[in-house]
């Protein structure tokens, strides 16, 4: 559970975490569609360049992108027998008695591996340099010319927030009480199914118990403290777009017109 | 046999740019079947240490000699399931581990985990229960419906019903009413004296720690700082005044007899010596 890398923000200074959030929500969304574009390989290779260049300009360590994709290793291989076993066209790469590899299996399981990376390299970037705090006021902002059509996106940044600031917490809380029944003989690696299922219990309804009471203790302290939900509020905080805010979004911009121009003339 | 650690370290999440080093190189020997206390400011590192007791935290470098097991950082360690019954480990705030319909069924999950039949796991239960002072009324009660001093009286009937050679108890005491904090010490004490349990305790009382621990480990900064009877710490005004230590009242009111002439002895421990040490003395004069 400690080795969970996505979406921990990494508190240390880069030029990347100094953008707005604003920005970089924007600018990922942007990235993630110039991805999901292209279809040669020269693309690709110039976005891994761009991307990978990102990741060397927020300071982020490449082993903890790494472990940020060991999880998805399982789906990637997963998808590669799909396609394996459907894709019947291309050429034939390796033949065992009835069983056939067609070479495009391989290439549209890669295209999709590739696309899985960077944009799974891009939103660890945003996350790991991103406050959870900036990055709710970030979508708060960024959602608010809906209320014109009273859309509650006050509210909805607010249970993001405080939904990502209880992440860790529960965590924490899991752990402890992993802990707690560890030293009371309960084995959650190995055991009988029974065992097992036994062992889950002991830690999901303290889980719940803890997590009720700390919702409700926190709905006490913020009435206590005067918080009533659709009322308009000032920031403590305010967020400030600068120039090198709309650089970077211009940047993510360009990339993706060239990824569209890419589809008709290469 | 005793306890041994062997230039241990911990780090929390080694390798991340916030890695913590919370313990450093420690070498440090408990001795069996005796009261030991770990004190230390908050974040010197306590928890950490005793986690590492029950093989909950596995050593960063180093190792630990518990027991009959060697527990070596970077090796794959089996059976620590094992070892957790003979070290029970109490933690700071166990009244979250609670989650059994009833208070009965709570305690004997534990027993139960180790293969033995439901009733000599309720027996089990029964006595623990019994012996942290919870009344047979309240067997059959949900452990959410009580107070939470209730609860941590619970939680530690968890964890003597397995019946541990060596018990740790991470703060056992606090949160709770004063005399309930007596009391539940003195079980402690009881269970040491009358069958030979090893104790080992993290607390912030150094009233407590000065009346029943022989030996004290004080922490400071994931370093041991002394190690050795307790009587010698605090009896010892440079190493309470070098470490910051808050006396305890009987100590300075032996310290306040003495400038009064009396020679007060300095194996005596309690209020209770004290004074019929003071009533002999007096009446002689
Ligand atoms: N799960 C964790 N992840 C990262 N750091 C931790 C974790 N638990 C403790 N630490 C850090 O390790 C150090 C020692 O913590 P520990 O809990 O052992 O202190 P303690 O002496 O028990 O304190 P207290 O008296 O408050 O219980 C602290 O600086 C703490 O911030
Ligand atoms: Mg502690």
């Amino acid at each position: 559970m400690n080795n969970l890398v996505f979406g921990k923000y990494i508190p240390i200074k880069s030029p990347i975490h100094d953008l707005d959030p604003r920005a970089k929500i924007a600018a990922l969304f942007v990235m993630i569609a110039a991805v999901f574009i292209p279809k040669s390989w020269y693309c690709y290779a110039l976005l891994g360049v761009i991307i990978l260049g990102i990741v060397l300009l927020s300071h982020i360590k490449i082993t903890m992108i790494l472990k940020a994709l060991k999880p998805t290793m399982f789906m990637m291989a997963f998808l590669l027998i799909i396609n394996c076993l459907t894709v019947k066209t291309g050429t034939v790469l390796l033949s065992y008695k009835s069983f056939v590899i067609y070479s495009d299996a391989v290439l549209n399981t890669l295209f999709i591996v590739v696309r899985l990376l960077l944009m799974i390299m891009l939103t660890t970037i945003l996350t790991a340099t991103t406050k959870p705090l900036d990055l709710t006021l970030g979508i708060e902002s960024l959602l608010s010319p809906l209320k014109v059509i009273h859309f509650p996106y006050h509210e909805i940044a607010m249970m993001i927030s405080i939904a990502l600031r209880f992440i860790p917490t529960i965590i924490e809380e899991t752990m402890r009480i992993m802990n707690s029944q560890k030293s009371r003989g309960v084995d959650f690696e190995e055991g009988k199914l029974r065992e097992k299922i036994n062992a889950i219990l002991s830690l999901i309804i303290p889980l719940f118990t803890v997590a009720f009471q700390r919702a409700f203790e926190l709905a006490d302290a913020m009435e206590a403290r005067g918080y009533v939900p659709d009322q308009e509020r000032t920031k403590y905080h305010t967020l400030k777009f600068r120039f090198k805010d709309f650089l970077f979004l211009l940047f993510a911009h360009i990339l993706l017109a060239l990824m569209i121009l890419s589809r008709f003339y290469l | 046999m005793a306890i041994k650690f062997k230039s241990l370290s911990y780090i929390y999440d080694e390798g991340m740019p916030y890695a913590h080093k919370a313990l450093d190189d420690i070498n440090l020997e408990l001795v069996e079947g005796k009261v030991t206390a770990i004190i230390g400011e908050t974040g010197s590192g306590k928890s950490t240490l005793v986690e590492h007791l029950n093989a909950l935290l596995l050593p960063s470098s180093g190792s630990l000699e518990i027991l009959d097991r060697e527990i070596v950082a970077r090796e794959k360690n089996k059976g620590l399931k094992a070892l957790r019954k003979e070290v029970g480990l109490v933690f700071q705030f166990s009244e979250y581990q609670l989650f059994e319909e009833t208070i009965l069924k709570d305690v004997a999950f534990g027993p139960k985990n180790y293969g033995i039949s439901e009733e000599e796991a309720n027996d089990k239960a029964r006595k623990a229960l019994k012996l942290v002072g919870i009344d047979e009324k309240m067997f059959d009660v949900s452990p959410f419906d009580i107070s939470g001093g209730q609860k941590r009286r619970i939680a530690i009937a968890g964890i003597l019903a397995l019946e541990p050679s060596v018990l740790v108890l991470d703060e056992p005491t606090a949160g709770l009413d004063p005399k309930g904090a007596q009391e539940m010490i003195e079980i402690f004490i009881t269970l040491n004296r009358k069958q030979g349990k090893t104790i080992i305790i993290v607390s912030h009382d150094n009233e407590m720690v000065y009346n029943y621990a022989e030996n004290t480990v004080l922490m400071e900064k994931g370093r041991i700082a002394y190690c050795g009877p307790t009587l010698e710490l605090f009896n010892n005004d440079e190493l309470v005044r070098k470490y910051h230590l808050l006396e305890p009242q009987l100590v300075s009111f032996k310290r306040m007899l003495k400038e009064e002439g009396f020679k007060v002895p300095a194996e005596i421990r309690t209020i209770g010596e004290l004074a019929k040490y003071m009533g002999k003395e007096v009446r002689k004069r």
